[in-house]
């Protein structure tokens, strides 16, 4: 239930540091996303798990309406409050719920549909660190939608079965309050 | 609408406009309503912004270390003063006109001052602010009203049950940094209710989060999944509080439970606070206040209309914690409740459902039913005040009896000569 590792700060920190990754390099690493993504909007979880490290640090902090002379503070610190702050271990358990056949938040389920773009790839010590943003479409039942849309900065290792691990993400929601009864899909 | 004797709500107390608006009037402009925890402020100019109801509130600590709470708007046209969260800051000025409140919410300064006569007075323009504000053990509460009792007469008999997780410190509790907020399609009273009364859902509506949680995978042994338990209810306030009293039914995080020393936890708040509130539950302070003692989770559900209600949760601490302890409380609280959270996400769902029909003309006229543990209300000797059965809708009724009583009150706003 603890964290393993500490989280990657988000944003323009990570801007100055390696250069852009080559061709074939920024290749994979989308192809990776796009197939992490099918995954998640096939719902095979199971899988999904298999694309992350063992010591993986999965963060999505809560983003507060700051005067703009406090806006380095908007974004809380690790130790406050988030909608995600979670390790492989703890992921496990949030998709062994869904596997219950009682979890009702997501049955039926929802169809979600997960589009990742403005990829970009720089070269770093611990492997690759990856900016981008996503948007991700949930509907549910007859017609309940909702839009989540944020960026990531993800730091990949290579590895597993699938060529990359995701070691570490912070997720930013453009959100201050979710406009969702729920979370119950992963980004 | 409401008959509380017989255990039946109308639909139509979720989904009625004017009766939301006469909510707004005579539930909670008269009732303490909670504002945040006194650790949001730690020093002079510190503040937080929040809503009474559906009215936006500034919540600031004065030059005098006092805490106060202001309407957040400007009396000039309106608008907002203060547009942040919270923070730091030496007056609040709006950004229309350029009018300027201090931190005590006098206006300080007004652009062009010299165009208002010789009536206009700075002294009778200053934020409005609340009738009356006091904190239960760093839990902030302030009402509008004038006439309402003193804040801990107001939580009467709660206080005790809020001590399970106020008071298990001797310095006090502080709140993780932060909060979640999020908005969902249903009534405030559909969650407020629930956390007052409805331990009945916790078996079918929190399966998979109970399997999940369980060393064996499927689930709990029988006898925690049907325990013992009881129910408080308090009759002049409204407020309601339910807990198992099985010493194995508790969903605490491991580091958090090996944190406790119970030995002085049942010498400092006695044993039945300790094998009752406090080995896991759920509270309301009526109105729409809601706690979790064992999750450290302390949330209002701010009334958005009818049909909505928008969450804010905070994770309620020890002060006395170490930082890994702090720390496994936090992840524990927004891995079980907040949005993601395996046991909230399904309330969320049974909120939206029970919302989005109820609107049918037919549904609407369909009475729903409260009716568990009528005639169950009694003194037991060894919780305070009238307590029932776990399971019992007891506290729902008495929480909609409350209600419908203010429904039917004018309140102070509305008296003659007032």
């Amino acid at each position: 239930m603890t964290a393993t590792s500490a989280v990657l700060k988000p944003g323009t920190d990570t801007l100055e540091q390696g250069r852009l990754a080559d061709m074939e390099t920024h290749f994979k690493v989308t192809q990776f996303y796009n197939l992490e993504a099918e995954t998640l909007d096939d719902g095979r979880f199971g899988d999904w798990l298999e694309m992350l490290a063992e010591d993986l640090r999965y963060w999505a902090p809560v983003r507060t309406n700051r005067l703009r002379r406090q806006q380095a503070l908007s974004i809380l610190q690790p130790d406050e409050a988030a909608f995600y702050d979670e390790t492989k271990e703890s992921l496990a358990w949030r998709i062994r719920r869904f596997d219950t056949g009682m979890a009702w938040s997501e049955d039926p389920p929802s169809r979600t549909r997960h589009l990742v773009s403005n990829v970009t790839v720089r070269e770093h010590p611990d492997g690759l660190l990856v900016r981008s943003a996503f948007l991700v479409y949930r509907n549910r039942l007859e017609k309940e939608t909702n839009i989540f849309a944020g960026g990531r900065t993800d730091l990949l290792r290579e590895g597993g079965v699938y060529g990359f691990e995701l070691a570490k993400r912070t997720l930013l929601f453009e959100a201050n309050v979710l406009q969702a009864k729920n979370i119950s899909t992963f980004f | 609408m409401v008959d509380s004797t017989s255990g039946l709500v109308d639909r139509a107390i979720f989904t009625d406009e004017g009766l939301y608006q006469q909510e707004l009037r005579r539930v909670f402009a008269p009732s303490w309503l909670f504002l945040g925890h006194v650790d949001q402020l730690k020093k002079t100019g510190d503040f937080f912004t929040t809503f009474m109801g559906e009215d936006p509130i500034i919540v600031s600590k004065g030059k005098d270390g006092e805490i106060r709470a202001f309407l957040n708007s400007c009396r000039h046209r309106g608008a907002r003063v203060c547009r942040a969260d919270y923070g730091t800051t030496k007056n609040f000025t709006c950004t229309y006109h350029g009018w300027t409140y201090d931190l005590e919410g006098k206006l300080s300064n007004v652009p062009n001052v010299a165009g208002y006569d010789e009536n206009f007075d700075t002294a009778d323009w200053g934020l409005v602010e609340v009738a009356q504000i006091d904190n239960y053990k760093g839990l902030i509460f302030a009402t509008w009203n004038p006439s309402a009792p003193e804040l801990p007469d107001a939580l009467g008999g709660a206080k005790y049950y809020m001590d399970a997780f106020l008071d298990k410190d001797p310095e006090g509790t502080v709140v993780v940094g932060g909060i979640m907020k999020w908005e969902l399609d249903g009534n405030w009273k559909l969650a407020a209710e629930q956390f007052a009364t409805d331990w009945y859902h916790v078996n079918m509506s929190h399966a998979s989060a109970l399997m999940v949680l369980s060393p064996t995978g499927k689930g709990p042994k029988s006898e925690i999944a049907n325990t013992p338990g009881r129910q408080f209810h308090d009759e002049q306030g409204g407020h309601g509080a339910g807990f198992p009293t099985h010493p194995k039914s508790r969903f605490d995080a491991q580091k958090v439970h090996e944190h406790y020393d119970y030995g002085f936890l049942r010498e400092r708040l006695g044993d039945a606070t300790v094998e009752g509130p406090m080995t896991t539950g759920h509270g309301t302070i009526f109105p729409n206040f809601s706690y979790l003692p064992i999750n450290g989770s302390i949330r209002i559900w701010h009334p958005k209309g009818p049909n909505k209600m928008e969450v804010w949760a905070w994770t309620i601490l020890d002060k006395s914690m170490s930082p890994e302890v702090r720390e496994a409380q936090r992840l524990y609280n927004l891995r079980t409740f907040g949005p993601s959270g395996i046991f909230e996400s399904d309330d969320g769902e049974n909120w939206s459902e029970v919302q989005s029909i109820s609107n049918g003309f037919v549904t609407n006229s369909v009475a729903l039913n409260l009716q568990m543990g009528i005639g169950s209300e009694r003194e037991d000797g060894v919780y305070p005040g009238t307590t029932s059965e776990l399971y019992s809708d007891a506290a729902g009724r008495n929480f909609y009896r409350k209600w419908a009583q203010l429904m039917d009150t004018p309140a102070w706003h509305e008296e003659p000569n007032e």
